[in-house]
């Protein structure tokens, strides 16, 4: 079989294409991230800002001369590069060393997203990988959390929320309001669960992201850590399960990415990732497992992939007759 | 109970159709026609006529010589003036008659006929007179894949439903929404045949909701005679008119891969094979003539009744010439449509009407660069056959034409949906039609070795 290639392809059909481009999803997604991105730097300070400016940096760069040096076709310009780093510095408190997140930011651009073949051939969330990363070798480099600005005093170290529940301690300090609008101890793009959903809406109004995969998530995650509390069956605090830690950034941002879900499987994939979350979370020796959750799901989405057959028209029909 | 088809797209807001549906049809008769012996794909037929012969207005002189071929006929009256010979993209050499008039006069419009004024009586017909006048008249579909007619209705099934297709969801044509308007007791005189050819219980007239307006008058001639056709408005969908999506659309039921939708008791005809079929039928006219939309970035979109055979570049003509800076000329609708002509003039445009030819489509030429798929799923999403584009594509380009199989290729209907939505502007449909054809060939190659 004879293929045309490049500028042969210029007069097959169709002949109208959809006004949507790589490009414009991924500045939509950059876009839909930037209320949490400023609620990052109100609530934690500049350091924020620079943080994730250095992650934005060094996974441009880092594509940039990778696809240089192996004279690969250059897609720094499709903005994907932008949303990782972004997620990168989301996902680390604002008192993370900055080596750290570069360290991060060429890890998920070099080895998760160009080993494996660049853009969209990727197993896994390169952000994720990066994080786990740092976990892996320097955990002690994005653990130390703080408290905001806006709680009283200045930022002191602090557990998080979910740290607190889970060690059984009194979680009363910070109240369901401040959770809501992010002023409690976290990672810098994680604690405000209304500039998320803010954002969220606006990629369900662009018709970006996958409303099914998200909700699936949240709703496993909250039905789980619910029905088996530590403090016995059905006694779940399913509010501060849902908006003191990682789940609606998660949920928002990474179980909705397209690369590394397969698009048919992906509410199957929802709710793996939403039991290994919810597990850790319970019965595992971290506070929070988002990122493990949906990097399970990311490795296991080949397999289900094939096992959920989907339906060819007019193929394996059963009483089809009239 | 309603049913839908599987994915599908909405690639248009409905000014496309705007353009040209408000205009009535306008007739021409050219001075000289270049009528092809290949009217569609797969039908490639015998030019029984030489250079200087007479011949007159419905005179046979292409003759059907393979399974998927359909006779031809003279479209104007007048001289064979040459026959030239072009070789097509698979390497066949197709002849072409030109004919050149020699009395304008006698070309000019027929008297009007009772068939297209009324309901007539067509208890007189048979099953196989009706048949054999489909070969007779060299009656074709006419939506675009060219299927001869005669072949659907030779089964040896049980139909029950005859399904005319008058959805037309390709963006910007208007042919059959125009056609309908202005022939409506032709094509009902041509279901009412249709149902009488297939022994079937009644005709299901199907439409789009953006054809509402026909769809009321059809109802009224519909209830007033009590005739066996029942009409369905279907929401607007891109490929509603494709056979399969609307068998699926409309009776909620799959045709079987690989079969014929006779096999579940159907037959799909077009709206405008109905008139042609009453033409033949009725009023012993073959398939000389039909409606061709004239559309897009021309000066006045419109739609032209015109002899099978009339120039592309005398249609561009008609209209007004080319509105683009860079005009790319599209044989057939946006979606699948082939591209004739990139820039140039109308005079360059070297092809003329077919059978098939549903419009002429000139849009503004435009540059899409492939960057790597992102894996968002949106063509699984819309692909009409339940198929995953994006991996085909992948096989595709390694050649691994097993695993295009496996991934069922050979179902994929080429509709295009898939490189629509695709924001990586991947030629996915492109590549996945050339595995598919290639599947086929190799199977057709096993079958022939054992």
């Amino acid at each position: 079989m004879k293929l045309k290639v490049a500028e042969q392809l210029h007069d097959v059909s169709p002949h109208i294409t959809m006004n949507r481009s790589t490009k414009e999803i991924m500045q939509d997604v950059v876009l839909a991230m930037l209320p949490a991105l400023l609620g990052g730097i109100y609530f934690f300070g500049i350091n924020s800002l620079i943080l994730t400016l250095a992650s934005v940096t060094t996974c441009l760069l880092s594509e940039y001369i990778w696809q240089k040096i192996r004279r690969e076709q250059l897609t720094v310009s499709d903005w994907s590069a932008v949303v990782t780093g972004m997620l990168i510095a989301f996902n680390v408190p604002s008192t993370t060393p900055i080596w750290a997140v570069m360290v991060a930011s060429v890890f998920a651009i070099v080895v998760v997203k160009q080993f494996f073949g660049g853009i969209g051939s990727n197993f896994a969330n390169p952000a994720l990988m990066g994080r786990a990363l740092l976990m892996f070798l320097w955990p002690a480099s994005i653990s130390n959390y703080v408290t905001t600005y806006h709680n009283g005093a200045d930022a002191i170290s602090s557990a998080t929320v979910l740290g607190l529940y889970k060690a059984g301690s009194d979680t009363a300090q910070f109240t369901k309001w401040d959770m809501f609008i992010g002023n409690i101890p976290g990672c810098i793009g994680e604690t405000s669960v209304l500039l998320l959903l803010i954002g969220f809406a606006y990629l369900c109004y662009r018709r970006v992201v996958n409303l099914a995969a998200a909700g699936t998530y949240v709703l496993t995650v909250l039905l789980i850590t619910f029905v088996f509390a530590k403090d016995g069956m059905f006694k779940g605090d399913i509010l501060t399960n849902l908006m003191s830690g990682g789940l609606i950034l998660g949920a928002c941002f990474m179980m909705t990415d397209y690369a590394s879900v397969a698009p048919r499987v992906k509410v199957v994939l929802s709710i793996i990732a939403g039991v290994v979350t919810a597990g850790i979370r319970i019965w595992g020796r971290l506070p929070e497992g988002v990122s493990y959750g949906i990097l399970v799901a990311n490795c296991l989405s080949g397999l289900i992939d094939t096992i959920i057959r989907p339906h060819i028209y007019g193929v394996g029909l059963k009483n089809n007759k009239r | 109970m309603r049913h839908y088809f599987h994915g599908g797209i909405h690639p248009a807001d409905g000014t496309d159709k705007l353009l040209s549906n408000q205009v009535p049809i306008r007739m021409y008769t050219p001075k000289s026609v270049e009528i092809s012996m290949k009217q569609s794909p797969n039908s490639v037929c015998e030019a029984i006529v030489k250079v200087k012969d007479k011949v007159s207005r419905g005179d046979l002189i292409g003759k059907s010589v393979s399974f998927g071929s359909a006779n031809i006929h003279a479209s104007i009256s007048g001289t064979v003036n040459d026959i030239k010979t072009i070789r097509d993209d698979w390497g066949r050499d197709i002849e072409i008659i030109v004919i050149e008039a020699d009395d304008k006069e006698a070309d000019t419009k027929r008297a009007s006929n009772d068939y297209e004024q009324g309901l007539v009586d067509i208890s007189s017909y048979t099953v196989e007179t009706i048949i054999s006048k489909m070969v007779e008249g060299g009656i074709i579909g006419m939506g675009g894949a060219g299927f001869p007619t005669h072949v659907k209705y030779e089964t040896e099934e049980d139909i029950q439903y005859v399904l005319i297709n008058a959805a037309e969801c390709e963006p910007y044509l208007t042919c059959d929404h125009v056609l309908m308007k202005e022939y409506g007791y032709s094509i009902i005189n041509g279901i009412l045949l249709f149902i009488k050819a297939a022994s079937a219980k009644k005709a299901i007239l199907c439409f789009e909701d953006n054809k509402q307006d026909v769809a009321k008058d059809f109802e009224y001639i519909i209830l007033k005679n009590d005739l066996p056709i029942e009409i369905r408005v279907l929401p607007t969908r891109y490929p509603q008119g494709g056979e399969r999506q609307l068998v699926e659309a409309v009776m909620g039921m799959e045709v079987p891969a690989g079969k014929l939708p006779a096999s579940i008791g159907v037959i799909i005809n077009n709206v405008a094979t109905a008139k042609a079929l009453s033409d033949i039928v009725l009023g012993n006219e073959p398939l000389i003539t039909r409606v061709v939309t004239v559309t897009g970035k021309v000066k006045e979109p419109c739609n032209y009744l015109v002899p099978i055979g009339t120039r592309f570049s005398e249609l561009i003509d008609l209209s007004g010439d080319f509105k683009a800076k860079t005009s790319r000329v599209i044989d057939g609708g946006p979606m699948t449509g082939h591209c004739i002509q990139i820039g140039g003039t109308k005079e360059d445009l070297m092809l003329s009407v077919t059978k098939t030819t549903s419009g002429l489509l000139v849009l503004e030429d435009f540059t899409k660069v492939e960057s790597p798929c992102i894996r968002c799923g949106e063509c699984e999403r819309v692909c009409p056959a339940g198929l995953a584009p994006f991996k085909i594509d992948y096989a595709a380009i390694e050649n691994d034409i097993v695993l295009c199989e496996k991934l069922y290729a050979t179902e994929c209907i080429s509709c295009g949906c898939c490189s629509y939505v695709c924001p990586a502007k991947r030629e996915l449909a492109y590549r996945i039609t050339e595995a598919k054809t290639e599947v086929f060939r190799q199977r057709q190659e096993r079958s022939s070795k054992s």
